[in-house]
């Protein structure tokens, strides 16, 4: 499906973001695997995607908080040379606290990592795609951006932002044949879930959705895999939610 | 070619003019082609011919013929 393409995905040592690597790989891309640092654990895993799936997959590590940091990713991975068909917006941090118990200093963090931090990197890569007048960015949204639900206030914020970027820049980029869509993710099997929310909760969110059932990671994955792919070539400025009918 | 003839070469592609209008004049939205779209694909021009991966401050900051030269000063770029 994605054989021969060249994709950034961000966030790839997380629970959505190594279930999203392992499928871009089984499905033939190229990878520049993008994270916080390096552990141990990560590069096993890609030796061992490489290897089962013959493709490239290339870590770059940067900090969203450090904008020196972002800039000198991007051009490491201009200095490859390859075209950037797909960019993955997947990093991010999850926050849950009531809006009178945020500090500005938290609300500040929450949008530096979820926000700030992808606008940069993705205006540095948009140069990249529209000089081959063509790609596809997917950003992760989430559930919580679109339905505001208690005691995620700054996090939906942080989200619904990005879901605003992505209507805007699927117009702006569209003359350069770069699509521009988000996924919004609900409950999902993730140790970010099981760290931020308590076990009541996550079970009052799964009895809200249609399918009773939290998702899993695969499930996103399969979501970023339609859109990197030319299946949603006549696709753009939308958001996808993929949630079990949250609501 | 010397980089300042590179770098006339990009603002005479892309925006389609000819040389004897680079000069102090030239400014951004003085002529037809310089628009944002424009001008985005000329800054994406400027990084491939000199190499250079300009910030988005600078993008912003390049408004005319005569700036953009100092601009690239800052990226080790002698015109």
């Amino acid at each position: 499906m994605l054989s021969g393409k060249n994709v950034i995905l961000t966030g790839s040592a997380g629970g959505i973001g190594k279930k999203t690597l392992k499928a871009l790989a089984e499905n033939g891309a190229n990878i520049w695997a993008c994270a916080r640092k390096p552990t141990k654990e990560f590069e096993i895993y890609i030796d061992e995607l490489k290897k089962k799936y013959n493709v490239q997959i290339v870590p770059v590590y940067f900090d969203f908080q450090d904008e020196q940091q972002i800039k000198e990713a991007v051009k490491f991975i201009r200095s490859q040379k390859k075209t950037v068909d797909g960019l993955v917006n997947n990093a991010g941090m999850t926050y849950n606290a009531l809006f009178q118990m945020t500090s500005i200093e938290k609300m500040r963090e929450v949008f530096e990592i979820n926000f700030f931090g992808q606008f940069i990197f993705t205006q540095y890569v948009v140069k990249l795609m529209m000089r081959q007048k063509s790609g596809s960015i997917i950003n992760i949204g989430s559930s919580a951006a679109l339905d505001g639900n208690s005691g995620r206030s700054i996090y939906g914020a942080s989200k619904a932002a990005i879901l605003c970027i992505t209507k805007s820049l699927s117009e702006e980029l569209s003359s350069y044949n770069i699509r521009v869509n988000a996924i919004a993710p609900g409950i999902t099997d993730t140790n970010m879930v099981e760290a931020s929310m308590t076990e009541e909760v996550i079970l009052e969110t799964i009895n809200n959705t249609k399918l009773k059932r939290i998702g899993k990671p695969d499930e996103i994955a399969n979501a970023i895999l339609f859109y990197v792919s030319d299946f949603s070539s006549y696709v753009t400025g939308q958001i996808l939610r993929v949630d079990g009918g949250l609501g | 070619m010397t980089n300042l003839e590179k770098y006339n070469q990009v603002f005479v592609e892309c925006l389609e003019i000819t040389e004897s209008a680079l000069n102090a004049d030239l400014i951004y939205n003085s002529v037809e082609q310089w628009d944002s779209i424009g001008h985005m694909a000329m800054i994406a021009e400027l990084e491939d011919t000199f190499d250079i991966m300009i910030d988005t401050e600078d993008v912003i900051d390049f408004s005319s013929y005569e700036k953009g030269k100092d601009i690239l000063a800052k990226y080790d770029v002698e015109l």
